[in-house]
């Protein structure tokens, strides 16, 4: 099978971002239907939703970005470049024509500054590199494939994964916050033919990385993880994604074509759909989802998957965030970073801002970074860090690592919302512990029965009585007995709030919200 | 671009655990757990080898599948360690690891729930530490938080392990009260002749659906539902005992160990008289038998059905094939 034709070095080119909360597959269509000379990419979003849909039309080492481009303006960038010039309208930078990753303009010419917040190493190719395009995809990794070396020499790969001391990233990941070289070993030693699989299933519609990776990048992440079943010596790699995101399954395959064209690897890649429930992307459920179970309940553990994982058999179990680091790693520059948790973190800036965005931080940044790549609507009161189950704080003068956030006792899904003046901290922790009584799966009784009594404590400070020892109670015995991440995590937002923010805890036993947003407080 | 594209939710992978070959189609409903004990790696393979791990300060040498609560069974602990959906008898039932009642304390991994945690050698293990004895208190009351505590008029009462354990842990006032709003009661089903279920008095603990499921091979129960929703369902989707395929072998009502699945012949067989109160109107709303579908044997009518399949079909003889 051919692989799809790339956007590197085919100048003149227009590359339009499909994908993301913006789909640009109209500006696609009307871009094609004029171009007659002009080569016309779809290539995947930035991440930066204030761009979207962003269009790029390049020629001579130069390139002009067209952010909330629209149709008529897709059909004059090609019009431009097929009279020989670029279009007006937009900031242009001039760069190497065959540079792997998106050429950032300067920020004060950008109606978002989300771009050049952070770095981009694992976002680099997105929104520049044809997402399927195995010859785009070299271009960054200096010809070779990672899984052609694995192919060759796999203790390698596991070596310069273990020397890395590399942390696995985000919700999910059989190694979340832990060093992924022990889980690589452990699937390795154990009886049993090992699987690797990339799980993509996430339905917080906050946390949109792993998304993000999968319709922009999905080549540095299918690679990685090819290199890791060679290094693991698993027979299979399955990419899970929602049931919704079909363009990043499309892509997912498309990419796992091509990488099999390419790639002379008997490892073969198959993609499958889970249920978009907000339960189907914690690891084991994964695994039950993938096997047909007809009801998603966490496992009992240990062992882990890296012992019993896909129909009993060894499993390592990463997020596309994870495979992208694994692939940095790989590609043989330093991860830069703290020491003990090197690399990057990707963060969707999300909340009450202008326009979610996602970022990458290194792991020696703090998270006040990501105030410069969003506008906020009044003044930040609360962030929630780690997603839906994540830490609420008023400081983000917190280091990116996992020590360092978990120090702060943030949570690690790299999601940061951003929440103003108006946002009422009980309330928002009692949202989250309210979906927690919906959202679990039902099977432990800390979890189960917890998040109920959890939800009756907070009804009780509205009604006038505050429980701290109560709720600190019933929150450690979830965090210390519950089977799953879903249950060990689902107080955090409870216990935080009650750590920055007590004093709106005691006014709202007195009938008084000091936000004004909470009806029904008692007088 | 086709979005639409259908993609298997099951991939195409070696499965090469065994399948039992089962004349009922069975939907469990719940996790494919791992074994209990802990694959040995770095040892060789010899299946008797023990393991020698300290509780509470004494020396126990249990054999190397053991799990934590069989060390802890092997002595006298100092706290009492309550693992009440745990269930020794068979080896087809559990360790679900559900309740969480049966907490310790290691000094290798914190605290762990001894009835699945794998017994290590050289481990240390207390049951006596603040965190260990918290968890396990608070998790037995967040179970009394949902069960219909009306032990009087329940035909297990005094045969009742939540009791048992209860009275054992000294509760006396569990810290978020019980289950006691009559308006959120679930119907008593006492459609069956055989068993009756009080879903009231359920903990989920699953012993009842693995007897059913794993040891007698009937697949009539499972759990269903997720969140505040979980509860004891049957697998062909029926909403009363009656309407399921059960054989009334009364498995499920042996292993329960509360008042959830009771015999019919035993549901007042130890009460204590109490003017004016029995079970079903401490429920206040029952799904009654109905008599015109008194099962003439064991099985219930759907159950029967399904073994007389042919006699349903219109044959040469029926009438239904002869032309007026």
């Amino acid at each position: 099978m051919a692989t799809p034709k790339g956007a590197i070095g085919n100048e003149p080119v227009v590359r339009i971002a499909v994908g993301g909360e913006h789909d640009g597959t109209d500006r696609l269509n009307a871009a094609r239907d004029t171009a007659e000379t002009v080569d016309v990419v779809a290539v995947g979003p930035t991440g930066v939703e204030a761009l979207a849909p962003l269009v790029l039309a390049t020629r001579d080492g130069a390139t002009a970005f067209l952010p909330r481009c629209t149709v008529e303006d897709a059909r004059t960038a090609v019009e431009a470049l097929e009279d020989g010039s670029l279009p007006d309208g937009g900031p242009t930078v001039e760069h190497d024509p065959t540079t792997s990753t998106l050429p950032l303009p300067p920020e004060e010419t950008m109606v978002s500054t989300a771009l050049t917040a952070g770095v981009r190493r694992a976002l680099g190719g997105c929104g520049w590199q044809a997402p399927a395009s195995v010859a785009d995809y070299r271009t960054s990794c200096d010809g070779a494939l990672l899984a052609e070396d694995g192919i060759d020499d796999p203790d390698a790969v596991h070596e310069r994964v273990a020397d890395a001391a590399l942390r696995g990233r985000g919700r999910g990941d059989g190694s979340t916050d832990d060093p992924i070289s022990g889980a690589w070993t452990t699937a390795s030693e154990t009886d049993g033919e090992p699987v690797v699989v990339v799980n993509a299933n996430e339905a917080d519609d906050h946390a949109r990385a792993d998304r993000l990776l999968l319709e922009s990048a999905p080549l540095a992440v299918l690679d990685a993880a090819l290199a890791t079943a060679h290094a693991v010596d698993a027979t299979d790699v399955l990419v899970y994604t929602n049931d919704t995101e079909s363009l990043a399954r499309e892509r997912a395959q498309e990419a796992a074509d091509a990488l099999a064209a390419e790639c002379d690897s008997p490892v073969p890649i198959q993609v499958v759909a889970g249920p978009d429930e907000y339960t189907a992307g914690e690891m084991t459920m994964a695994l039950e989802a993938m096997e047909g179970n007809d009801r998603l309940e966490a496992r009992r553990r240990p062992p882990g998957p890296a012992e019993y994982g896909l129909y009993g058999r060894p499993t390592v179990i990463h997020t596309p965030r994870t495979f992208a680091q694994v692939g940095q790693a790989l590609a043989g520059e330093g991860l830069g970073g703290v020491p003990g948790d090197p690399g990057t973190r990707l963060f969707t800036v999300a909340g009450d801002v202008d326009a979610p965005a996602t970022i990458e931080l290194p792991t020696d940044a703090t998270l006040a970074d990501v105030r410069g790549a969003v506008a906020l609507d009044g003044g930040l009161k609360t962030a929630c860090v780690g997603g839906r189950f994540g830490g609420l704080t008023r400081d983000l003068d917190v280091p990116a690592s996992a020590s360092g956030l978990r120090g702060a006792r943030l949570g690690t899904n790299g999601v940061i919302e951003l929440f103003d003046e108006s946002t009422c901290t009980v309330a928002l922790a009692g949202r989250r512990a309210k979906l927690a009584r919906e959202e679990n799966c039902g099977r432990c009784v800390p979890c189960r029965e917890g998040s109920k009594q959890l939800v009756d404590l907070l009804r009780d400070v509205y009604d006038g009585e505050y429980q701290d020892g109560m709720l600190r109670e019933l929150a450690r015995t979830m965090r210390e007995t519950s089977t799953c991440e879903f249950g060990q995590e689902a107080s955090r937002p409870v216990t935080t709030a009650m750590e920055s923010f007590e004093p709106e805890f005691r006014a709202h036993a007195d009938g008084r919200c000091p936000s004004g947003s909470c009806d029904g407080v008692s007088s | 671009m086709s979005t639409d594209q259908s993609t298997p939710r099951v991939p195409d992978v070696e499965n090469p655990q065994p399948t039992m070959p089962l004349t009922e189609d069975i939907r469990p409903g719940t996790a494919n757990d791992p074994p209990v004990e802990i694959v040995e790696r770095d040892r060789t393979a010899d299946a008797d080898r023990a393991a020698t791990l300290t509780v509470d300060g004494e020396s126990v040498t249990v054999s190397a599948e053991s799990t934590l609560l069989d060390a802890t069974e092997a002595i006298d602990t100092d706290d009492y360690v309550p693992a009440l959906c745990s269930y020794d008898d068979h080896d087809e039932i559990g360790p679900r690891s559900e309740c969480r009642t049966c907490m310790v304390e290691t000094e290798e991994h914190g605290v762990v729930p001894s009835c699945s945690f794998p017994a290590e050698d050289g481990m240390t293990v207390r049951t006596d530490t603040t965190e260990a004895s918290e968890a396990r208190d608070v998790n037995l009351d967040l179970l009394l938080s949902n069960h219909n505590l009306r032990c009087t008029t329940c035909g297990k009462n005094g045969r009742c392990e939540l009791q048992d354990v209860s009275i054992e842990n000294d509760v006396a006032e569990p810290r978020y009260g019980v289950f006691d709003e009559r308006d959120a009661y679930e119907p008593l089903d006492d459609s069956s002749p055989f068993i009756q279920i009080d879903r009231n008095k359920c903990i989920l603990c699953n012993r009842c659906v693995e007897a059913c499921n794993d040891v007698q091979v009937e697949g009539v129960l499972r759990i269903e539902g997720s969140g505040e929703d979980t509860r004891i369902g049957f697998q062909n989707d029926a909403e009363t005992m009656m309407d399921s395929t059960c054989v009334s072998c009364g498995h499920c009502a042996t292993v329960c160990p509360t008042g959830a699945l009771v015999e019919q012949g035993l549901t007042d067989a130890a009460t204590i008289p109490a003017p004016g109160f029995t079970q079903k109107n401490s429920i206040g709303k029952t799904v009654e038998a109905e008599n015109d579908r008194f099962q003439p044997g064991q099985a219930t009518p759907m159950k029967g059905d399904q073994g007389d399949e042919s006699a349903a079909e219109p044959t040469a003889e029926s009438p239904a094939t002869e032309d007026d």
